[in-house]
């Protein structure tokens, strides 16, 4: 019987070690998998540095000589089957840094919680009404002795160590940190190809069909964030993202980590390219502030 | 001697009066009518301001830079001592990058007053390679090899001894 066990554990170790050394594809046969499990059909798309297309925006901002730029596809939303216009260069400290998920779960939790006050407060023995008055003399009545009739061990009494007051949960992480979040959750992103580069949100119709096709046809995910620089957008997509909850739009200031890990696609124009990697480059190569960044410096990005 | 105060601050209200209508003339042209309004420059001229938004340029050379200012170019080292880091990345499988003041990524540190450690940042690429020859280049040094802490997470190496001089010697040769 134990050298039966033992040859049965050597054959499951023996299966476990062929499956690691085979690759991560190499499922077990008896595996059920739930219809809704997220990425397990995807094909990543092919990636594009042996292509034809021309590279249609190349970095801004230096790129240090010992890296090479991230690249992807340039496509466009103006048909729901188009092919994808030309390459995108993208600068690699911003889309090519070492993926911390410490980092990342700080920036996610920070997020969360800076803003949380929590109004819970309940009233001690010194607020709730009543209980000035010792209830009975203290020897002689038989029961036990007690000063007040709302400590907490009465019914109706006040809560010993309860929440006391709205507490806030504010602080904040360093702003190198936040920075460094940002990028890398966009690497994140770029690594496991839910990244999309798009020229422009011109789309044909205000349909949110089309856009929810348009998706599903290029295997975008379950949702989407579109992220555009500037105050207007075209009237189109403003109408088909209103009513859609899987599909949001938000300004490039707007982008975070918290939208960026809930939504499982993210598509930014070409102008929020060039706008993240300057804002976001700049902390690379900034001075620590004299007096808060809000005032102004000479040459702020 | 309160008389005498009220009326110079009287005056000193007048006079602020004066200078802040004569600065805004646009409001003084508004509640007097458009057909004022060419009164109002010979007016100015003979209360004697003149605007003149030529002297802000000395306020803006007043304010800072943002930005970290790319070193001028030396051959060799400056005369301060710092060199630069060499224009082509050395052909080794790790790279160390400057910091943003653009010097060598060695700090040296102290715990509890006798514990003595070098610490060296930003590494990338293959970090196990570095600390093979940090130690090797250590044991030439010393005779013993230092014992190492690889953090491959974050990309720094901690030598316990305090080698920041020489690792930051070492590593210009190098080129970094």
């Amino acid at each position: 019987m134990f050298r039966a066990t033992l040859a049965i554990c050597g054959r499951t170790v023996v299966k476990r070690f062929i499956s690691s050394v085979s690759g991560e594809n190499a499922l077990p046969s008896n595996l059920r998998l739930p219809s809704n499990l997220i990425g397990v059909g995807r094909q990543k798309r092919a990636s594009p540095s042996g292509s034809d297309l021309p590279v249609l925006h190349r970095c801004e901002d230096v790129i240090p000589a010992h890296l090479a730029p991230a690249q992807t596809w340039l496509e466009s939303l103006g048909s729901c089957d188009g092919e994808p216009l030309g390459v995108v260069d993208l600068h690699p400290d911003v889309f090519s840094v070492p993926v911390r998920l410490d980092i990342l779960h700080d920036v996610e939790v920070w997020q969360r919680n800076f803003k949380r006050i929590s109004h819970a407060k309940v009233k001690s023995r010194a607020e709730v009404s009543g209980g000035g008055r010792k209830p009975w003399k203290q020897k002689g009545s038989g029961r036990a002795r007690h000063g007040s009739i709302r400590s907490p061990l009465w019914r109706g009494g006040g809560v010993a160590h309860g929440p006391r007051g709205p507490t806030s949960y504010y602080y904040m992480l360093p702003m190198k940190v936040r920075v460094q979040g940002l990028k890398i959750a966009l690497t994140a992103k770029l690594a496991q190809d839910y990244l999309h580069i798009v020229d422009s949100l011109e789309i044909p119709t205000p349909d949110p069909h089309y856009l929810l096709e348009l998706v599903k046809h290029r295997q975008w995910g379950d949702s989407v964030l579109i992220v555009d620089v500037g105050d207007e957008f075209p009237q189109n997509i403003l109408k088909a993202t209103e009513d859609l909850k899987t599909v949001n739009i938000i300004p490039a200031i707007g982008l975070n980590v918290h939208s960026m890990l809930k939504h499982e696609s993210l598509v930014l124009t070409l102008e929020a390219v060039k706008f993240l990697e300057k804002k976001l480059l700049w902390h690379d190569v900034r001075y620590t502030p004299l007096y808060p960044f809000k005032l102004p410096y000479r040459d702020m990005p | 001697m309160s008389a005498s105060i009220r009326s110079m601050s009287l005056t000193v209200c007048r006079a602020a009066r004066v200078a802040y209508r004569a600065s805004n003339p646009a409001t003084r042209s508004l509640s007097t009518g458009a057909c004022l309004r060419t009164e109002s420059s010979p007016s100015e001229g003979s209360r004697g301001f003149i605007e003149s938004t030529e002297e802000f340029r000395f306020v803006e050379r007043l304010i800072p830079p943002s930005r970290i200012p790319t070193p001028p170019k030396h051959d060799g080292a400056a005369p301060s001592g710092w060199t630069p880091a060499s224009a082509t990345p050395p052909p080794l499988p790790y790279m160390i990058r400057r910091s943003r003041m653009h010097n060598v990524p060695v700090y040296s540190d102290i715990k509890h007053g006798n514990q003595h450690s070098t610490l060296l940042r930003k590494v990338e690429g293959e970090i196990w390679a570095l600390n093979k020859d940090v130690k090797e280049f250590l044991l030439g040094l010393t005779g013993k090899e230092p014992p190492t802490q690889v953090n491959e997470v974050t990309g720094t190496i901690r030598i316990k001894g305090q080698f920041d001089k020489e690792l930051k010697d070492w590593l210009l040769k190098k080129g970094f």
